[in-house]
């Protein structure tokens, strides 16, 4: 099979998301493909927030893109396809953070680690102090993070790692801005207390 | 180094503005607000610095090769295409009429249960004359004939309580009880 979406026309590709998802509520999941492609970094990536574990991430991002494609039909346009989606994401992630009760730290530098030949794709941009001082900083942070009640996590990750607009996070978490405003204030002046030695 | 010791809060009235303010949200006034403030107010200022700098190290995605999207990508859809075959077969048939299957079952539920609520209701009454009218004649008069006795038998205790009553007169009793 072939990783490439298999409709080989270039406007296919150009479709918005909610056109796609009329396809697949018509019975042509086969476009479904094009959602996956689209989705499927910010999927992982916030699973990986989430998780802090590649594996983990890779398998509950699926299993939201699995869900989606089996619930495509109840899909009703009220909100746009990726709120709906990245609720999806975020629930199931929650779920596992819950049933898991703590999250293992792994950084996704350790994959390069375990495949020197893909190293060079790493980003190499910043200094090797720098580096060492985000490392760290990362590690504190993403301690923090855990210990952090589920809603002002979620709101944070939304806002800070996938820059979703409060309003779309409001959406997402299925409460009001101002209240998605209050999460995120509360997240970032405990990260910014935790992570004070290193400013 | 000597910000370590202590934690230097922004002002209580802005802490949640400043937040909004760095991310690019909150209205024109609020964000004219923010600006006019941290101009002359060094401990917000400071805390605007330092969200400048931590939250984006914070943010930063890590790199993945594109080989790991590549069978990222190969095996999510595979996963998909094998549901897509997994699923019911009268899932299908029922898609195409969705909108409105769902008042139509429901009226034909409720019409199926009508019609057999009556029809079983028709043939318990039918059920329940019929017996009765096979029993013969002489046992019916014996049973009317049953209750006259039983009504009998009630009137024999009603002695009885009024001869263990001693012979005291209720008030139901008559000018001669």
């Amino acid at each position: 099979m072939s990783w490439q979406p298999s409709m080989d026309n270039q406007n296919s590709q150009e479709l918005r998301d909610e056109e796609l998802v009329a396809l697949c509520q018509q019975g042509q999941g086969q476009y479904f493909d094009f959602l996956v492609r689209k989705y499927m970094e910010k999927a992982f990536r916030i699973a990986f927030d989430f998780t802090r574990d590649k594996e983990e991430a890779k398998d509950l991002s699926q299993e939201a893109f699995l869900r989606a494609f089996s619930r495509i039909k109840q899909f009703d346009g009220r909100s746009t396809f990726y709120t709906w989606f990245y609720r999806l994401v975020v629930n199931l992630c929650l779920d596992y953070a819950r049933r898991k009760g703590r999250v293992r730290w792994q950084s996704l530098d350790a994959i390069v680690e375990e495949n020197p030949e893909r190293a060079e794709l790493a980003d190499s941009s910043s200094a090797p102090e720098q580096q060492a001082m985000a490392g760290e900083a990362k590690r504190r942070a993403h301690s923090t993070l855990k210990s952090m009640p589920d809603k002002q996590r979620t709101a944070f990750l939304l806002r800070n790692h996938q820059g979703l607009p409060i309003a779309d996070i409001a959406k997402v978490m299925k409460t009001t801005e101002a209240t998605v405003r209050v999460y995120l204030h509360r997240a970032v002046a405990a990260l910014r207390q935790s992570l004070l030695e290193f400013v | 180094m000597e910000r370590k010791q202590t934690l230097e809060t922004a002002c209580r009235d802005f802490e949640e503005d400043l937040v909004l303010y760095y991310y690019g949200d909150g209205s024109e006034a609020e964000r004219s607000r923010v600006e006019v403030h941290t101009r002359t107010c060094a401990r917000c200022h400071r805390f605007l610095d330092d969200l400048r700098r931590l939250l984006p190290q914070m943010a930063q995605p890590e790199s993945l090769p594109q080989s790991f999207w590549d069978g990222y990508y190969r095996e999510t859809v595979a996963k998909i295409a094998a549901q897509r075959e997994r699923s019911p077969w009268w899932r299908n048939l029922l898609t195409p009429m969705r909108a409105w299957a769902v008042p139509v079952f429901a009226s034909a539920a409720v019409a199926v249960l009508v019609v057999g609520l009556l029809i079983g209701r028709g043939g318990w009454n039918a059920q329940s004359g019929g017996p009765r009218a096979n029993i013969p004649q002489e046992i019916l008069t014996d049973a009317s004939q049953l209750e006259f006795f039983n009504s009998m038998d009630m009137i024999e205790s009603l002695t009885a309580l009024e001869t263990l009553d001693g012979g005291k007169t209720g008030p139901w009793a008559g000018p001669n009880g």
